[in-house]
């Protein structure tokens, strides 16, 4: 399943977030895998994916223009497959 | 001796067609992520 401007997702209760400089740092207790989040506005829409409808939702709450959002869908559809991002 | 510049002139016979701004514009995919694996690093801490 990819993940989609429709989709509803939050962050998988197994990862904890480090903030960084450059953005955070996610880390998969489960699976181990790290991932950098390398801008402060994907750190903000991971950890708000939770609180909105869907991916879209996010996007406007965060405030990130819509130019950017394919950037931003094919970055939570990364994370869905490193399971850092779950499907709600 | 004093340097010397030549300018060539051409003439542009063809007709110029502007492109239009949709068709030019270029998207260009942000990194946000990056993903490494720490598998195989074992003795390394």
């Amino acid at each position: 399943m990819s993940v989609t401007l429709d989709t509803a997702c939050e962050l998988d209760p197994r990862v904890s977030l480090r903030a960084e400089t450059f953005g955070a740092l996610a880390y998969h207790y489960g699976n181990r895998k790290l991932v950098f989040l390398k801008h402060p506005d994907v750190v903000a829409v991971v950890r708000d994916l939770s609180r909105h409808p869907t991916l879209a939702d996010t996007l406007i709450a965060v405030g990130v223009h819509p130019d950017r959002w394919p950037s931003f869908v094919a970055a939570v559809d990364s994370l869905h497959s490193s399971e850092i991002v779950r499907v709600r | 001796m004093e340097p010397t510049e030549s300018v060539i002139a051409t003439k542009i016979t063809e007709p110029i067609t502007p492109v239009a701004a949709s068709s030019a514009r270029v998207v260009v995919e942000e990194l946000l992520i990056e993903e490494i694996s720490i598998d195989g690093m074992c003795g390394v801490y």
